[in-house]
């Protein structure tokens, strides 16, 4: 019925008629039909009242399918227009997080059908559940600390892998029977009531789906010729999936697609930062039963692609799809999926699903060789790459079963998380350690605002610069107290919005939990994120303040005034500063500094329990938030200046590590990455001059035993975990400053793919500010080959 | 030590992935070179490094020498240091470094540093010697004694030839070279040829000097002709 070829040309077709949409109001339209529900749902459990809120969502939020889908399934009612890189209006200066969940309502653009009036209600309604109410308190409580942002936290939404597998398997119909079962026997009145929520929210897809085959029938009888035929399959797909297993590659996508909305809007809005995990071995199986060749499948999957693509902008952000690695033999995992997958992205190059690819020792060539065209094709989308080698040691030393390894995946950006079993709260808290320096070197008072934090007693500079390592240890203790108690807060605020049906695909079934609940473990895994920033700055900082005492000791107790005054009237101490050793350039002072900052905070954040009493988990990565961090931040001892950005994950500040790639490697290998069990973020702007292969495969090649192996497969580290993380962006400032200045020209279908932390984003779309920081962490001395 | 530049950089000067020491100071002018703020102590900026402190930074880099990696030395000219490069080398060999170097070649005592050498490149920039001694200041008959030394001493050798217009692309001088090679065993060496660029050009005004080169680039096809030409006397030809 179908050729690769339609196929395509209609995937195509669908992503142009997704960014042509200027309003996204489905996500109100849930928080509406919640709201006018709320009486009738009064008196049940939060766990029932979320099922029945579901259910009230999916019998009347409006649906269609576009003229040219394949599959029936949409994201659009999920998101609101809000995140912020994205946003035009995003200034660094005025960001203050997503704390405010009645924020979105901001978003939301009132017209004729969404007036003031009606928008304004449901915002209300909203801002008086147990839910906003509870975290409303725990961030007025911490405001102080988190105004400046000595630390700050969030309630996680989103920033799961759900397993999906067991229903494009056996279909739904599988849980449904052992839900019934499991009830049968359960004498827990609590879990009865889960289990029953749970069963209720389950049955939601089923009605999602049979929603859209009457509406495939209605287009197919609108329709005529092929596109007629087109939509009587889909409508026979819909009454097969998902009650009954898959037995096809359309079928596994659309049963997956059907999960995934539903998923969503349970969360509704914005639930950023979900994740399929390893795509090519969720969809292999199904393209294997029909034989289907790499061309076909991967034009199905494009179809695939385009639903994670949300409006004008592609809201819907963060996330990912990964692709390759092995299993806890060793094994090689690599199979025809994952080539369709690539093949589907590179064709595209759309801003959204997230592309990751696992390596290892034993990847075989041709998957560096496919992963050329992206590294060396400007403005396509590059891949984030992990290292299983490492990442499975991380797991094991999290206690992770030696049959679950090969299940991690990454929610959203960079954080490995076991599919369907593993709750990480990835990005809970975030603790700002140059903002805890600043507080230490001036009596808990803010060098940029001059407000009293918490005070300390007084002591004289040379002392204090003296005893600045342990000074700074022990207050960032305090601190980290403070951040998880108030990290713990949120998600016990979270916790008033179950979600069944997520719970399903999430050990929810054995357990007899919700996955949020915050008295029982619900999923087989669970901890809370913690994202560390400022390392580099702080070792910087550190060995300057050493430096300062041993050469100009005269000199020290200007320091604190000449960081005051942002070194206003102290340029000669500043040039002093910046003189002393950086990390990044393999300098063994310094880098032992980073090091020993690495295993001491990620040890003290690790010894922090979450409300289920299980670690904190040390991500040293920094999500943009090196810049907005940064930006409360003063002028630190390392010569950086106030209000500066911070430096990017484990990364040298950019500018300061000027020996090139060999170096920076050198210092980045020295970092104790075992320790790292949340993750790290860190990314290598790359001048592609350095590849000189005639091929895209020879580049790809190339780029694999210059850069990747050096970095994740070192025989030099064999007794340590090596790096397990890369990103990169392979252009120039020069390049990227050509294309803002003449978009026709160097995008003309306004696409231009970049790298930004986990994500990547259209480079147009993104807000100045972001714009200049891509340009600036390319850093190109420091990636000098 | 006096070094004016170091850094990474892959199957350029030696195999694999290298950690290149540029030394400052230089006993030749050449007018075309691509790195003059490396000529003199007097120009430009540089750091000073011990003998040890270098073995000491090469031994943390260990893990970027890959694909046979190792230390490259050069210039300026590296064996103006002499004293702490025999020193250093020594203190990489038995440390188990690859190490390679790139001369000038008019360094009598090359030969004495030669057990700690694994490559050598030697450049020989023209073969007439009075030519060699009016574009870079010395004659090239010490060149061509350490060209002959390495070869007897069957040291892995790379002959560099900086390829110039109006220097030594004319019949007389292509000629000179082939007649050379063809007096030595060309299975004991391999040649490349480097052809014009202005790399440098900027760096010459950023130092202050004047750069005097003009109409200088050669065109590939003499290139190809004139490697052509080398390996139908049985040398081999590379490209890095």
């Amino acid at each position: 019925m179908y050729t690769a070829q339609s196929v395509t040309a209609l995937a195509k077709a669908l992503f142009k008629e997704e960014r042509a949409k200027q309003r996204l109001d489905g996500w109100f339209l849930t928080r509406e039909i919640v709201c006018n529900k709320a009486e009738e749902l009064k008196g049940l459990s939060k766990e029932l009242r979320a099922a029945k809120e579901l259910e009230a969502i999916v019998k009347e939020l409006p649906l269609s399918i576009s003229d040219y889908a394949l599959f029936a399934g949409s994201q659009s009612d999920a998101f609101a227009r809000s995140y912020a890189l994205i946003n035009p209006a995003f200034q660094v200066e005025t960001f203050s997080g997503y704390c405010d969940p009645t924020a979105v309502y901001g978003d939301i653009e009132p017209n004729e059908e969404f007036t003031k009036e009606r928008i304004e209600r449901v915002r209300e309604f909203s801002k008086n559940t147990a839910y906003v109410k509870r975290l409303s308190a725990m961030y007025d409580r911490f405001d102080p600390y988190t105004e400046e942002v000595a630390f700050f936290i969030e309630q996680v939404t989103g920033h799961i892998i759900p397993d999906f597998r067991p229903v494009l398997k056996h279909g739904v119909k599988a849980i449904l029977d052992e839900l019934v079962q499991r009830m049968e026997n359960e004498s827990d009145p609590y879990k009865r009531d889960n289990y029953q929520a749970m069963t209720i929210a389950l049955g939601c897809v089923l009605t999602l789906g049979k929603r859209y085959a009457d509406l495939a029938a209605k287009k197919a009888a609108a329709a005529e010729g092929e596109r007629r035929s087109e939509f009587k399959y889909l409508e026979k797909t819909l009454r097969k999936i998902p009650y009954n297993g898959c037995e096809t590659l359309f079928e596994a996508i659309q049963c997956y697609m059907l999960l995934w909305e539903l998923m969503c809007l349970e969360q509704a809005p914005n639930p950023f930062a979900f994740s399929v995990g390893n795509a090519d071995r969720v969809f292999e199986p199904y393209r294997a039963m029909e034989n289907l060749s790499r061309e076909d499948a991967a034009a199905l999957l494009k179809h695939f692609l385009v639903f994670f693509n949300v409006g004008d902008r592609s809201w819907a952000i963060s996330q990912n799809l990964i692709v390759s690695g092995r299993d806890e033999k060793g094994n090689d995992l690599t199979n025809p999926t994952s080539y369709a997958l690539l093949d589907a992205y590179f064709d595209m190059n759309l801003p959204q699903p997230i592309l990751s690819v696992k390596l290892h020792q034993n990847t075989p060539v041709k998957v560096y060789e496919e992963l050329g065209r992206f590294f060396f094709s400007p403005g396509v989308l590059t891949p984030s790459l992990f290292n299983d080698d490492s990442v499975f040691e991380l797991l094991r030393a999290r206690n992770v079963a030696e049959d679950d390894l090969k299940d991690y995946s990454v929610a959203g950006c960079q954080e490995p998380l076991i599919m369907g079993k593993d709750n990480g709260n990835t990005t809970n808290s975030w603790l700002n350690m140059p903002k805890i320096l600043e507080l230490c070197l001036n009596g808990g008072k803010s060098m940029i605002t001059g407000k009293v934090i918490e005070e300390t007693a007084p002591v004289d500079s040379v002392t204090l610069l003296k005893n600045i390592r342990e000074t700074f240890y022990t207050t960032c203790e305090h601190y980290v107290d403070l951040m998880c108690e108030a990290a713990n807060g949120a998600s016990k605020a979270i916790s008033e919005l179950p979600v069944p049906f997520l719970s399903c695909f999430m050990g929810g079934v054995s357990s007899g939990y919700d996955m949020r609940d915050t008295e029982h473990q619900g999923t087989p895994y669970n901890g809370s994120g913690c994202l560390i920033h400022g390392l580099s700055v702080m070792a910087d900082s550190f060995v300057a303040i050493d430096k300062l005492l041993a050469e100009r000791p005269e000199d020290a107790d200007k320091l604190i005034e000449a960081l005051k005054c942002d070194f206003v009237g102290y340029e000669d101490l500043h040039a002093f500063l910046k003189a002393a050793p950086k990390f990044g350039n393999n300098i063994a002072v310094v880098d032992e500094e980073a090091a020993e900052i690495a295993n001491r905070i990620s040890d003290m954040v690790a010894a922090h329990k979450n409300y289920l009493g299980n670690p904190f988990r040390a991500d040293w990565a920094s999500p943009t938030t090196h810049l907005t961090y940064g930006y409360w931040v003063a002028a630190t001892p390392d010569g950086r200046h106030a209000r500066e950005q911070l430096n990017y994950g484990v990364d040298p500040l950019y500018g300061e590590a000027s020996g090139g790639m060999g170096f920076r490697i050198l210092s980045n290998m020295k970092l104790p990455f075992a320790k790292m069990g949340g993750g790290y973020a860190s990314h290598l702007g790359i001048d592609p001059k350095y590849f000189t292969a005639d091929t895209f495969e020879g580049k790809g090649t190339d780029f694999a035993n210059r850069v990747i192996k050096p970095l994740f497969f070192n025989a030099e580290m064999k007794d340590r975990v090596s790096p397990f993380y890369l990103y990169v962006n392979v252009t120039t400032p020069d390049t990227l400053r050509k294309v803002l200045a003449d978009p026709k020209k160097y995008a003309p279908n306004g696409v231009y793919i970049m790298r930004i932390h986990g994500t990547f984003v259209n480079f147009l779309d993104l807000s100045p500010a972001i714009q200049q920081d891509i340009i600036k962490r390319l850093d190109p001395h420091s990636t000098e080959m | 030590m006096n070094i004016f530049q170091k850094g990474f950089n892959y199957s350029q000067d030696g195999p694999g992935n290298r950690l290149v020491y540029h030394l400052k100071g230089c006993n030749m002018h050449c007018p075309w070179c691509s790195n003059p703020e490396g000529m003199s102590t007097s120009v430009g900026t540089y750091t000073v490094m011990t003998p040890s402190e270098l073995v000491s930074e090469a031994i943390s880099s260990k893990p970027m020498f890959f694909d046979g990696g190792g230390v490259t030395f050069t210039g300026g000219e590296a064996t103006q240091q002499s004293v702490e490069l025999a020193e250093v080398l020594r203190g990489l060999s038995e440390n188990g470094i690859n190490t390679a170097m790139e001369t000038n070649g008019t360094y009598r005592q090359l030969g004495d540093l030669f057990c700690w050498i694994d490559h050598l490149m030697i450049d020989f920039k023209h073969p007439l010697s009075e030519r060699h001694k009016r574009f870079t200041g010395l004659p090239n008959d010490v060149v061509k004694d350490n060209i002959r030394l390495a070869i007897a001493k069957e040291k892995d050798l790379l002959v560099r030839i900086p390829f110039i217009g109006g220097v030594n692309n004319d019949r007389e001088s292509i000629d000179g070279f082939l007649d050379f090679f063809k007096s030595l065993d060309t299975d004991r060496f391999r040649v490349e040829i480097l052809p014009y660029h202005e790399y440098g050009k900027d760096k010459w005004e950023k130092c202050g000097l004047p750069y005097a080169m003009q109409h200088a680039f050669v065109s590939e096809d003499e290139r190809t002709k004139f490697e052509q030409q080398l390996m139908a006397i049985g040398v081999a030809v590379i490209r890095t």
